[in-house]
């Protein structure tokens, strides 16, 4: 099916998708408008304007060092999709790899790395982001390394789970009689018929991973002052909670609308699906 | 009662659904009306509405989508419009269904004796039980379980599947209900299973008068059980008498057409056959020669024990016998998907491709059918094919023609073909290679029997065009009578007999032979 007219039918299939599109479509809008512009420069100081409410000179106000709150949001959200974004490519990735071949092959391999799979998914991701941002360091990139190894048991067996399914399907026999080789048949003949699951998984994994580094922003991990991400801000903001609530709730909602807008979608692919 | 007035009429019932914006009407203006002690049958085709109309009248059809239209009176009721608990008191008391699929229709967990009781339970508490296991087991012995307390106390998965399917009719009779809805109750059964199910409805009928409503799309199998019988296609009956008049003097078409496709078996002799004597095809070099062969998959699991035969270039040789006998395992020995343990299997110059039964599995899903039969023809070992894209497209075309399939096709995927096209495909791409053998397993037992009459008639047309060697597996005695040259019958991993068909069927020097061919109402 091609691309548009699948969408033609979650779209038509799904009031789930019907939302979470729209929401999705604003929060990735806003982000590339962050990424084109911005009022002021994201760590730019006023000292004269700190937890200042909505204002002409700052739309949204200021947090506690005077920074405008727009433009850190504007940035932040950014920071934060593309960490969620580079976490899922990979995850999904490697993960699809190691499930592809374990499910097809099966054997003692299988056996061996899906074990080490288990045993992984025994901690919560965060816990394992946990362990490999303290052997790689912080910044941004070390983060999207950690967790994007932290996301590869789910992806893993949610691949394998498919191809163990579709490997003993007559049109996978058929192949084979053809003479077919099995890297041909495992990503050109059974990975197509896996791609609903795996955009599913991606769309839910990526609201984990959205989760994941605002965790870890948030318990000063993970994106490094004085870049903006929607964690840090949360972080940054709790103490004055009380005093500028605006500083903790905008990052708040914006973080919601991206995980409300990305699992609606998800949940509406799945639906339209059964 | 009075015997000729009926005690279940349907009248004018009509059921849409409502799942789409668009409601679809499945069942339009079904009347009909069963008298006590009557044996009638629906036929049709699948999506008839035959299955949903008998649903409806055992008031099992709940999907809160199907909206229902008309009356259905029974003892004084109309079903259709009355309180559930009402409906629910008929329910397994006085009128019981029995369904196509024996392993779910009954609970794992439970032992087969509460189960067969349950009706009992439900709508005698009056009964005690002592007396209620008394019932159950005289329930199980007059469907002939005759080691009835053993299977009291038995789980369904230690029962094979003819065995479950008259512990459901155990359970369906124990309350004696007047009517009994069998909903294709021997589709799920080898043959020989089949024709003991339908003595014993008959057996049931003919002792206890229950009327039964038999609902198949086999008709050879209406006809030996049912007096009258009804035709349905796309939602409306089309046909409805006495079941020998319809079915010597059809009067709707599509009746004509479903009695011409069940394939005749009538001695022929060589003259109404294109094939090859036996004597003659000696002489020649068979493409493929088994020797002694023992195979099965690993150790301790062997299936085929010492089977020989040979194969001769251009002939259609059957492989029947009931599931588990080892007709696929047999296939895919042949094509070495399975380890032989000892044995010989000879090939010259054999180029196999495989059609299989589901033709729902066996083509991508994913895919358009261009890329499925191109894919065949580039990236196997048939491979490198030469000239562009432009040419692939135009062989993709061709073996589409050779399907009777238009080129359009070449854009949908096979979610968008119906049955019998997806076989066409699937045969269509088993052939694009050019192969010199063709291996069909059970190609037409998931189609409809006009479906399936068009598909044979293919498989015959392309023998006749390209001269290719087809192994047809069937447990449709019917189908390999019409098709085949030779036959091997299997049984438990073993070669029974093997043969001309024509001397097989009306010459069987085999106990199992004849067995086989008197339970699929062939007598020679």
């Amino acid at each position: 099916m091609s691309a548009g007219r699948r969408f033609a039918i979650y779209w038509k299939g799904s009031r789930m998708f019907r939302a979470g599109f729209v929401i999705m479509s604003a929060v990735i809008l806003f982000v590339l408008l962050g990424m084109l512009f911005t009022p002021y420069p994201p760590t730019a100081m006023d000292e004269g304007a700190k937890l200042s409410g909505f204002s002409a000179k700052h739309l949204l106000g200021t947090d506690h060092l005077g920074r405008d709150l727009l433009s850190r949001l504007l940035s932040g959200a950014g920071t934060t999709l593309f960490i969620a974004i580079g976490t899922i490519f990979i995850g999904a990735v490697t993960g699809s790899l190691l499930g592809a071949f374990c499910g097809y092959f099966g054997g003692t391999a299988d056996e061996i790395i899906m074990r080490i799979v288990d045993a992984l998914f025994a901690f919560p991701s965060i816990l394992l982001a946990l362990l490999f941002v303290s052997l790689f360091g912080s910044g941004r990139y070390h983060v999207i390394l950690a967790l994007g190894i932290a996301f590869v048991p789910s992806f893993a067996r949610t691949v394998r789970g498919e191809f163990l399914r579709e490997k003993g399907r007559d049109y996978v026999t058929n192949a084979k009689l053809h003479g077919v080789g099995d890297l041909r048949i495992m990503f050109f003949h059974i990975l197509p018929n896996t791609l609903d699951v795996l955009l599913s998984a991606v769309l839910i994994g990526f609201n984990n991973a959205v989760l994941a580094e605002a965790g870890l922003s948030f318990l000063g991990i993970g994106v490094q002052p004085p870049d903006a991400s929607l964690g840090r801000m949360l972080s940054e903001s709790q103490q004055y909670l009380f005093r500028a609530p605006m500083t903790t709730f905008l990052p708040g909602i914006l973080l919601v609308l991206m995980i409300l807008g990305f699992s609606l979608t998800g949940e509406g692919v799945r639906e339209s699906e059964r | 009662m009075n015997a000729e007035a009926p005690i279940l009429t349907v009248e004018d019932l009509q059921i849409d659904f409502h799942d789409h914006q668009i409601p679809e009407t499945a069942v339009y203006d079904f009347d009909l009306s069963i008298r006590a002690g009557e044996i009638v049958g629906i036929v049709g085709e699948s999506g008839a509405g035959k299955s949903l109309s008998a649903l409806a009248i055992a008031g099992l059809l709940k999907r809160h989508s199907a909206v229902k239209q008309g009356r259905i009176h029974f003892e004084g009721q109309d079903l259709l419009h009355c309180e559930r608990e009402t409906l629910r008191g008929f329910q397994g008391d006085e009128i019981s269904v029995i369904f196509q699929e024996p392993m779910s229709s009954l609970d794992p967990l439970m032992r087969i004796g509460p189960q067969v009781e349950e009706s009992l339970t439900v709508h005698h508490p009056e009964i005690g039980s002592a007396e209620r296991k008394e019932r159950a087991m005289e329930a199980l012995a007059s469907v002939g379980l005759s080691d009835s307390k053993r299977i009291y106390e038995s789980y369904p998965h230690e029962l094979s599947g003819g065995m479950r399917q008259r512990v459901m009719i155990a359970a369906a009779m124990i309350a004696k209900p007047q009517i009994l809805i069998a909903d294709e109750p021997t589709t799920a059964l080898d043959v020989t299973v089949q024709a003991q199910i339908v003595a014993l409805l008959k057996k049931i009928n003919a002792e206890q008068g229950t009327a039964i409503l038999f609902i198949s799309h086999d008709l050879s199998l209406v006809r030996q059980l049912c007096r009258r019988v009804v035709v349905m296609k796309d939602g409306r009956i089309v046909e409805e008498g006495d079941t020998e008049t319809v079915f010597l003097r059809p009067s709707h078409d599509y009746t004509k057409e479903l009695i011409a496709a069940i394939p005749r078996v009538e001695k022929k002799g060589t003259a109404g056959r294109p094939s090859l004597p036996e004597t003659q095809e000696r002489g020649r070099r068979p493409i493929l020669r088994v020797s002694g062969l023992d195979a099965g998959y690993g150790r301790g699991r062997q299936i085929l024990h010492d089977i020989s035969f040979e194969l001769y270039p251009g002939e259609i040789l059957g492989l029947a016998g009931e599931s588990g006998s080892g007709k696929s395992t047999l296939a895919k020995a042949v094509l070495g998907l399975v380890g032989v343990t000892s044995g010989i299997v000879e090939k010259h110059d054999l180029m196999p491709a495989m059609v299989f039964q589901d033709p729902y599995g066996s083509l991508n899903p994913a895919r358009t059918i261009e890329w499925i039969l191109t894919e065949a023809l580039t990236k196997g070992r048939a491979g490198r094919f030469p000239g562009g894209r432009q040419t692939l497209r135009q062989r993709a075309a061709e073996a589409l023609a050779q399907v009777e399939l238009p080129e359009s096709f070449l854009e949908r995927r096979p979610s968008e073909l119906s049955g019998g096209q997806r076989q066409r495909v699937a045969i269509a791409e088993a052939l694009i290679g050019r192969p010199n053998l063709l291996i069909a397993d059970e190609p037409v037992s998931a189609l409809d029997v006009t479906v399936q009459a068009q598909i044979i008639a293919l498989l015959e047309k392309l023998r006749r065009e390209t001269g290719v060697t087809i192994l047809l597996i069937a447990h449709d005695l019917r189908v390999i009578y019409r098709v085949c040259d030779r036959v091997l019958i299997m049984r438990d991993g073993r070669i029974v007999e093997q043969g001309d068909v024509e001397r097989i069927y009306f010459d069987p020097q085999e106990s199992y032979t004849g067995e086989l061919l008197a339970a699929a109402g062939i007598t020679g």
